[in-house]
């Protein structure tokens, strides 16, 4: 079960930084407006939204790791799916990242998040799994 | 007890030595599939290639083969150009069925006239052509009007937009062609009375006009007539057609089936080194375990086990773990190299097409097959020797 939590908060450092250094944002690129003044692609609030994922899946490999009872257990894998269902949908369907394919949001950003959301459900099956196959401690 | 359940029981009670096999068969599944899908798809990539064009022999300004080349494989925008009149000499070959023209033109990059940046454009005769106008007839039901085109599988209009802006003219894309895994893929394809007209309106438009020398052309198109010999044609090329380099359909691509090739040898050499170190290490971590369990297995004897039946637990074992980590290898390696794909296009410079689902299964099941058969054969020596053992010399022990 700690071999699980330390690859979930692996992934979770993962999902957090990779998009930070593959924006466009990062690579200096933004929509220039007419006024001269420039906006951060769609690509940036992507790469924002999965910290908000990376820091509850952090918390979330801590607890795999010290969580005795099954329910508890049940609860964090239940979780720790939801969150790897949604690092998959907010640069693929709910923000996007940018369309051309020269880009490295689209051509980095993006698989390394859709790969690693599939690692996290994944991992959190795996995990309730052997929590299931496991005798819950008596008090 | 069945077999299954003292091997599993087996797995489960030695952790670390079974995440290693297990870690081991991973590996070397998923690397075996994800060298061959990139091979295989380089290699179907390039065969679609030959197949959009469907020219016998392209027919390119002397010196220009390579440019063009890796413009129609990678996209990269080129431009090259040799007098028009070189197509009726080139139609009037014995031999030669059909001699299509085409220009090869480049969008501005970073330019506020052009909405795509660095667009590789194909301006085709609609007269002559053989390479788009067969999909045009069956997907659009007629020839490109001025003003529009059709795309490769990777052009798109950009977001917000209706047309795709070019040397400040508004492009209508009628549509988008199948997905070839190369440049072609990210082309714009239209006629040359459009070409000509971009190239009229960026003289005011543009912020560099786009340039089409007069009575010029970039490459020509040969389709052969049924039973006529292609080698033959391109030879008279040579003879009668001043400063051209015929390309024979086999000969295109040639410096690409290199690089693939050299890519092949390079993988299978790392793939090669991968395998006899996780066989060597597999070999190793079993002879520890049956050292380990020598009591064990000598109680399980004298409990009435046979030589067979310790033979086919111990197999049983390595079975599971090489059918589960070449499971997880083989789903990680597809999705690695499914997702990674564009990145692994432009960081090889090879054009990539991801194969069909019926081929797809077929390399699973070679890779799941690789990973059974190596570890059941890694640790088959050690799992004999131990079967061989006498109960009590080895319960003494």
């Amino acid at each position: 079960m700690k071999i699980v939590a330390a690859l979930i908060v692996i992934l979770a450092l993962v999902i957090g930084i990779v998009p930070q250094f593959t924006d466009c944002q990062s690579q200096g690129r933004a929509i220039a407006l007419q006024n001269g003044k420039t906006v951060p692609m769609k690509c940036h609030w992507t790469a924002i939204s999965e910290i908000a994922m990376a820091v509850p899946l952090v918390g979330l490999g801590a607890v795999t790791a010290v969580s005795k009872r099954k329910e508890s257990r049940r609860i964090v894998a239940g979780f720790g799916s939801l969150l790897g269902v949604f690092v998959i949908l907010l640069p693929n369907t709910l923000i996007g990242v940018c369309a051309s394919s020269d880009m490295l949001c689209n051509s980095v950003m993006k698989p390394t998040l859709t790969l690693a959301g599939i690692l996290v459900i994944g991992l959190s099956l795996v995990g309730l799994v052997i929590s299931e196959r496991k005798a819950e401690p008596t008090a | 007890m069945n077999l299954i359940r003292l091997a599993t029981k087996n797995i489960a009670g030695s952790a670390f030595r079974s995440g290693v096999v297990f870690l081991c068969a991973l590996v070397v599944a998923g690397l075996s599939l994800s060298t061959v899908l990139l091979i295989r798809g380089a290699q179907e990539s390039l065969r679609l290639a030959l197949e959009r064009l469907g020219a016998d022999v392209v027919v390119v300004p002397e010196g220009e083969s390579s440019r063009v080349e890796t413009a129609l494989l990678m996209g990269k925008p080129t431009t090259a150009w040799m007098p028009q009149e070189n197509v009726s000499k080139i139609a009037n070959i014995p031999g030669v069925a059909v001699a299509s023209p085409q220009l090869y033109l480049a969008s501005l990059a970073n330019a506020s006239c052009c909405s795509a940046s660095e667009l590789f454009m194909v301006a085709f005769d609609p007269k002559t052509d053989f390479t788009i106008e067969p999909w045009l007839k069956r997907k659009l039901g007629h020839e490109l009007r001025l003003g529009e085109a059709v795309g490769g599988h990777l052009v798109f209009v950009p977001e917000g937009e209706e047309n795709i802006k070019l040397y400040g003219y508004f492009i209508s894309l009628k549509g988008n062609l199948e997905p070839t895994g190369m440049g072609l893929d990210q082309t714009l394809f239209l006629t040359f009375d459009t070409a000509q007209d971009v190239a009229r309106i960026s003289r005011t438009r543009a912020e560099r006009p786009l340039e089409i020398p007069a009575n010029s052309i970039s490459a020509v198109m040969v389709k052969m007539k049924p039973g006529a010999d292609a080698h033959t044609a391109a030879l008279d090329i040579i003879q009668k057609v001043p400063n051209v380099t015929p390309i024979e359909s086999p000969e295109l691509f040639q410096a690409y089936r290199k690089q693939i090739t050299g890519l092949l040898r390079g993988m299978l050499a790392v793939l090669g080194i991968t395998l006899v170190l996780s066989l060597v290490l597999i070999s190793l971590i079993f002879s520890m375990a049956a050292n380990e369990r020598r009591r064990e297995i000598g109680v399980l004897r004298a409990l009435g086990a046979t030589r067979v039946a310790i033979l086919q637990s111990l197999l049983s074992e390595a079975a599971i773990l090489a059918l589960g980590g070449g499971a997880v290898g083989i789903v990680l390696g597809a999705l690695t190299t499914f997702l990674f794909r564009d990145l692994i296009v432009r960081s090889l410079e090879m054009p990539f097409l991801f194969p069909s689902l019926p081929s797809l299964l077929t390399l699973v099941g070679a890779g799941l097959i690789v990973a059974l058969a190596g570890v059941t054969l890694a640790a088959l020596l050690p799992a004999f020797r131990i079967s061989l053992q006498e109960p009590a010399i080895a319960m003494r022990e």
